[in-house]
């Protein structure tokens, strides 16, 4: 009863492996290794009260929008609704975004504003924000 | 037998849980280590979202809050809810109580007009899971040239979760639909952008059969728990396969129309194609439009990520992926590595139901070292297929479904 057998022999002799290799921190046993590189680490999470599960605050200032006549007056009239990162991801032709600021009027009740103040933001808009896409090969993971 | 298949699912898994953790870990700029274990790149590339309950998702925008998923975050078959793709288009509502007591109206071309509680909807219908595709209007826009206004979208606008609800026929059913009801409208409870709560940020609508479509539900689950807040919760309509906004997130009312709905966003260019194509970059003529309804067929590979290195001497490549189309299952699925010249059929899944995404496997040949495209080119079942590049422009940049490309470098 007390023999032992194949069965424990083999059992016995894989533990002890199985503990020299965990043991092994060193790493002497095991040959080379992938080395791992761990993710970073994400940035805290923003202060939003998880109960809601609202998104997390954004807090634009004039100066995320880039320096030019009419900035000012573009900031306050446009992010009265809009992040600035929507603004920045556009890139329209003038007559575009002066369609664009009539949709806004026109549709979503933004306020009308003055002739001259309406010339200065589409002078601006379409000055910093006009088409820049080119071809389909300019953002290559390659060429960074 | 049991034993080794539940084995080789646990190994599966856990295969799979490694390969994700790699990819997340290569993110966001297209793809760094994969293959090699080198660090991903300095975080030059799009903002990553950071909140409770998603995953670091693709911000297009974050007034109002538009996070896209990456296309190497869509590869699991049913969308975790922490992938899956935030819009909105007016502020995040404040939501209190009980989440039963929300109360839904419907009204209008209807014999008796109901005001019910989420409760009472569960309660009082059957409820019905299925897994369903939601998908941004404007999933895509990114790939038009020049850029259409709004969200740039790349293919991330989409996700196929499970949903459970009850059948939207089955209220109006029991609302009665007169004669004259031919459109519907809908409301939520999100305040507009300028935090205006008298009128809505968004109120689009759908002809009656789309809305009498069994698998058209109000949802109040997602992925078998309560919903998110921002997914829509207490309760949200899922009209699947149809552009996302009339998917109404915090629903408290469907009225019912004896005419085409004119909520914002029925009208102007927003949601909808020209009917005269355009010259791309114009102003274009509002009045020759026409309504933007079932989305177009896409495929995104999922595996590996657009940028991945391969180690020296990679001959095959295993890739995965998602199609689908709006109104039509997926009938092929077509992999080109010669920028089109040769294409070979993918292997794809059929769907677990209607109005489900379905996964396309293929192996794909690289001869040598180098610089390869994969092209990924979905046709449906009505026959209908990819275009090579985005067309049709229109000025807010509905329907850009051009053939799907990843990037891939083999070491020398």
């Amino acid at each position: 009863m007390s023999q032992l057998n194949i069965t424990h022999v083999v059992v016995i002799s894989l533990t002890a492996v199985f503990l020299l290799v965990a043991m092994d921190r060193a790493g002497q046993l095991r040959g080379p290794q992938p080395t791992y590189v761990p993710p970073a680490k994400p940035a805290p999470l923003a202060a939003v009260d998880p109960e809601k599960g609202k998104p997390p605050p954004h807090n634009d200032t004039v100066e995320d929008m880039p320096a030019g006549k009419g900035r000012e007056v573009t900031f306050y009239t446009c992010t009265a609704c809009h992040g600035v990162a929507l603004i920045k991801a556009q890139g329209l032709t003038r007559d575009l975004w002066d369609s664009s600021i009539d949709l806004m009027i026109e549709k979503h009740r933004m306020p009308p504003v003055k002739p001259a103040e309406r010339a200065e933001i589409l002078d601006y808009l379409a000055e910093q924000f006009p088409p820049r896409r080119r071809g389909r090969n300019t953002d290559n993971p390659f060429l960074k | 037998m049991g034993r080794s298949e539940s084995w080789n699912a646990s190994r599966r898994n856990v295969l799979k849980g490694v390969g994700m953790a790699a990819v997340g870990a290569s993110l966001p700029p297209v793809g760094a280590a994969l293959a090699q274990g080198t660090a991903p790149a300095a975080p030059k590339g799009p903002k990553l979202l950071e909140m409770e309950g998603k995953a670091r998702l693709s911000v297009l925008g974050d007034k109002p809050l538009v996070a896209e998923t990456q296309a190497e975050l869509m590869d699991d078959s049913v969308t975790p809810t922490d992938k899956l793709f935030v819009r909105n288009n007016g502020q995040v509502p404040d939501i209190t109580g009980d989440p039963k007591a929300w109360k839904i109206k419907i009204d209008g071309e209807v014999n008796t007009p109901l005001e019910l509680t989420v409760g009472e909807l569960m309660s009082r219908f059957p409820n019905v899971t299925y897994q369903l595709m939601l998908e941004c209007g404007g999933n895509g826009r990114s790939f038009f040239s020049p850029e259409a206004r709004g969200n740039q979208w790349t293919n991330g606008g989409a996700g196929c979760p499970q949903w459970t609800g009850v059948h939207l026929a089955d209220v109006l059913k029991a609302a009665g639909l007169k004669s004259s009801a031919i459109y519907t409208g809908h409301y939520g409870a999100d305040p507009t952008l300028a935090g205006e709560t008298d009128k809505p940020s968004i109120s689009r609508g759908m002809p009656i059969a789309k809305a009498m479509e069994e698998h058209t539900i109000i949802a109040f689950k997602l992925n078998g728990k309560d919903m998110p807040l921002i997914h829509g919760a207490p309760a949200r309509l899922v009209v699947p396969g149809w552009a996302g906004s009339l998917s109404t997130k915090w629903l408290n009312r469907i009225w019912i129309r004896d005419k085409e709905h004119d909520g914002p966003g029925m009208g102007g260019f927003s949601y909808r194609l020209t009917k005269t194509p355009i010259v791309p970059g114009t102003k274009g003529d509002e009045k020759d439009t026409v309504i933007l309804e079932a989305m177009p067929v896409r495929s995104v590979i999922t595996f590996p990520a657009d940028g991945t290195r391969l180690a020296a001497g990679t001959k095959k490549l295993d890739l995965r992926g998602q199609a689908w189309s709006g109104e039509a299952d997926i009938k092929t699925v077509d992999i080109s590595t010669d920028y089109g010249v040769s294409w070979k059929p993918a292997k794809v899944d059929p769907a677990p139901n209607k109005y489900a995404w379905q996964r396309f496997t293929a192996a794909v040949d690289l001869p040598s070292a180098g610089y390869y495209e994969v092209w990924a080119k979905a046709t449906d079942a009505k026959g209908v297929t990819q275009p090579f590049v985005a067309g049709n422009w229109n000025p807010q940049g509905y329907g850009a479904n051009p053939i799907n490309r990843i990037r891939v470098l083999v070491a020398t």
